[in-house]
């Protein structure tokens, strides 16, 4: 048992730490959601950093590191709420492409998500389904060696600024993954993106798509082991995002708490508001160790698919429990200027409710863990 | 005891509910029943639809013009306003100032400003909170200095208020302001009535989480105003807004609004795919982890109501309420917080998207469920305030536990 970054993870967290205090200040950041809640700057920052590349494999330009590693450097962005969708954006792509088969032909744009080119989302969510994965409506259908997809996915992470989509569809052979690229010839006519800002200050989008051609991932009927490890992937990011934005949350509270002045004394002096904080750094502590099992087993060739669900939605719930006793906490701690967008505490606040409802909310992990 | 209401009793809601019916109007309704934006319009027009039958002011005194409504009658009229979808009263001229002014002010005062109330002509606002006094409201330092010239006695107000709601709408203001710093802090406030087209005065807006425009900053720079806006004796503004704070508790809980949104809840449980279950769609109601919450909050409100009640019947038969009518600001606010999350929580990832041309009326747009799911995030982040606002629930325990302890 260690639980101590190595020092390779140590490097990786400092420069992470270093970019955001320096260039994601809440006036910049500010800036980046009145723009529409994505900057192409800050992600070819994080290409440079080699973010992006983080688990890519070597041979496809990317440094091969570890679930662990991106979880170190997710918590700092979580640290300081950067919007840039690191983990839908590069982890959950990178995982399922990477799984699917090593050299399977998806080098270049693996390759390109590392040097921050290529902007791939994976389309999970359907209106019909809520949370449910196994049920998708979107269909493909099979003309020779070459597929056509037809359905609407929503809420896609940074839908109008990606180049292509992950999107699971069902074929006669079960439930498959396909690569759908919207610079595809004919694309223009067969697929159609939305944009709009998202209530957590980032960006989303619907993907309709009518015959688009899509590339198959993996083997036909064999999508739903691959999706679930990419979202498996997306939730230990999450869950490491949250941390770091809990930690900060807790440490603005606790500095309101020591300067904040009324009834002529600091107001960390009252106890009901002292048991509080105490409350919120209770519940960010045990969800920091489900969180770091997360990765651990997300990281263990040695794990079964099932043994890592089983411990990813442990993760989740955890998470999610502490990030509504962390977020409504603070809110309250602070009192009314944390309900305005004139303070950053809020912000925080509704990142750490929007993670609370990407990728299962906490009923519907426990209902699996229950099942 | 009995829970049934009397005969009269259940006659009066039922006239109560015909007349809401007939005369509020359906776009306004609409908007309150899917959670869409009100604008002044709607809210003014309520108001004065309301004024015009005397029934703005429902808990004023028939010497005043009010209906003479008591306690439980007061409620009920609340309750055929909320279920049929109505808009909150806007509470600073009618339910706040209006009884001040009765209790405190002269004749002249009385006659100047109770019509304009009355007939939800005159929007008013309330200037209490600063920066440095939020729930130490007795700190505050917005200083008024009483002076003479040519057009007569007056003050001139300096200082900056907070958290003044829809301020940007507001023609009059109550305002709480030092004019001592002698003695306890308590010992030194006014209350002043400051028509807010005054030279000196800056209404800035403060966007909440939602991104909306409800709450607004209040700087007031040498605003001259004339004495007889004055309200009660100098220096007895505390007792004053102490007198304000205690009126009318029993809507405080809002159960009544509760109830209706409870219902929502309900209905957008029932709409909400779930994917499917042996081969068939299903509803999110149908989950049994979702259902249980609702089920559980359901009791909540029956138990919050039933504390209302007491207080209630208490109040109608002159008896004085204990330490219940203290605990409905804290159970209320929790209710309406528990009821923004689970309708948030039901739309789940879909209540992400963030449109705020989405909450408006008669909005078509190509996102998914927009109408019903749009307005649900927001107002979970909104409705945090609701355990801050109008004194914390730390200090309506601290309140509480005065009454609870002898130490």
């Amino acid at each position: 048992m260690n639980f101590d970054y190595s020092e390779e993870q140590t490097m990786l967290r400092d420069s992470v730490k270093r970019y955001v205090a320096d260039t994601y200040g809440f006036e910049a950041r500010k800036a980046i959601v009145a723009a529409g809640g994505f900057s192409a700057t800050v992600w070819g920052d994080l290409a440079e950093l080699g973010v992006l590349g983080l688990t890519v494999p070597a041979d496809a330009g990317g440094s091969e590191m570890g679930v662990q590693e991106a979880m170190v450097v997710l918590e700092e962005l979580g640290r300081g709420i950067v919007l840039e969708p690191v983990a839908a954006l590069s982890l959950m792509p990178v995982a399922i492409l990477s799984h699917a088969l090593a050299g399977n032909g998806f080098a270049d744009l693996l390759g390109g998500i590392a040097d921050g080119s290529k902007r791939v989302a994976v389309a999970y969510v359907e209106h019909g389904a809520r949370y449910h994965l196994s049920h998708c409506s979107t269909t493909a259908t099979a003309n020779g060696a070459a597929w056509t997809l037809t359905g609407s996915k929503g809420v896609v992470t940074c839908a109008d600024t990606c180049d292509a989509f992950i999107v699971p569809a069902m074929t006669p052979q079960g439930l498959s993954l396909f690569l759908v690229d919207t610079k595809a010839a004919g694309a223009t006519n067969t697929i159609k993106v939305t944009g709009y800002p998202t209530q957590d200050g980032g960006r989303a989008g619907e993907l309709h798509l009518n015959k688009a051609a899509g590339t198959l991932i993996g083997a036909a009927g064999k999508g739903m082991a691959l999706l679930q490890h990419g979202i498996n992937t997306l939730i230990a990011a999450n869950c490491a995002e949250a941390i770091g934005c809990m930690e900060a949350l807790c440490d603005m509270t606790a500095d309101y708490l020591n300067t904040r002045k009324q009834f002529a004394t600091e107001i960390g002096k009252f106890q009901a508001l002292r048991h509080r904080l105490v409350d919120m750094r209770l519940e960010l502590e045990l969800a920091r160790g489900m969180s770091w099992k997360a990765a651990i087993v997300m990281s263990d060739a040695n794990m079964s698919p099932a043994e890592q669900n089983a411990t990813v939605s442990a993760a989740k719930i955890a998470t999610g429990k502490a990030m509504r006793i962390v977020g409504q906490g603070a809110v309250q701690l602070h009192g009314g200027i944390a309900v305005t967008l004139e303070y950053s505490a809020g912000h925080y606040f509704k990142r750490l409710t929007a993670l609370e409802m990407m990728a299962g909310d906490t009923n519907h992990h426990l209902g699996l863990l229950a099942a | 005891m009995e829970l049934q209401l009397t005969p009269a009793e259940q006659a009066f809601l039922h006239d109560k509910k015909v007349w809401v019916e007939a005369h509020l109007p359906k776009d306004i309704s609409d908007k309150i029943h899917a959670g869409h934006r009100l604008h002044k319009d709607d809210m003014q027009r309520w108001a004065q639809i309301l004024g015009k039958q005397g029934w703005l002011g429902a808990a004023w005194p028939t010497q005043f013009g009010g209906p003479g409504w008591n306690a439980v009658e007061r409620f009920l009229f609340d309750e055929a306003c909320a279920l049929a979808g109505s808009p909150r009263i806007i509470p600073f001229g009618p339910v706040m100032v209006a009884p001040v002014i009765m209790a405190f002010g002269n004749a002249e005062q009385q006659q100047r400003f109770l019509p304009g109330i009355a007939s939800g002509d005159v929007w008013w606002c309330q200037g209490y909170s600063e920066p440095g006094s939020g729930s130490d409201l007795a700190s505050l330092k917005t200083k008024a200095v009483k002076g003479v010239d040519a057009k007569g006695e007056h003050y001139i107000v300096n200082g900056q208020k907070t958290w003044t709601t829809l301020g940007q709408h507001a023609e009059w203001g109550f305002f709480l302001v030092r004019t001592s710093s002698e003695g306890k802090p308590q010992t030194g406030i006014s209350f002043l009535l400051i028509d807010m087209k005054t030279p000196g005065i800056t209404v800035r807006p403060i966007l909440t989480l939602d991104g909306e425009h409800e709450v607004n900053e209040v700087w007031l720079d040498n605003v001259r105003v004339p004495a007889d806006q004055l309200i009660g004796q100098e220096n007895q503004g505390w007792t004053i807004a102490k007198y304000l704070l205690n009126h009318e508790r029993a809507n405080i809980a809002d159960v009544n609004r509760s109830k209706r949104e409870l219902e929502r809840l309900k209905r957008l449980a029932k709409q909400v795919p779930n994917g499917e279950q042996d081969g068939h769609a299903t509803a999110l109601w149908e989950d049994f982890r979702f259902r249980d919450q609702v089920v559980a909050l359901d009791v909540d409100i029956q138990a919050l109501e039933m504390l209302v009640l007491r207080v209630l019947a208490a109040e109608r038969d002159g008896k004085k309420s204990g330490v219940e009518a203290s605990m409905l600001k804290i159970r209320g606010s929790e209710i309406q917080q528990r009821l923004s999350e689970l309708m948030m929580q039901a739309a789940g990832t879909y209540s992400l998207p963030f449109r705020y041309e989405a909450n408006e009326q008669g909005w078509t747009g190509d996102v998914v469920g927009a109408a019903e799911y749009s307005p649900l995030a927001g107002t979970y982040f909104n409705y945090r305030k609701t355990s801050i606002y109008g004194g914390s629930n730390e200090i309506q325990k601290n309140i509480i536990s005065q009454q609870l302890l002898a130490v």
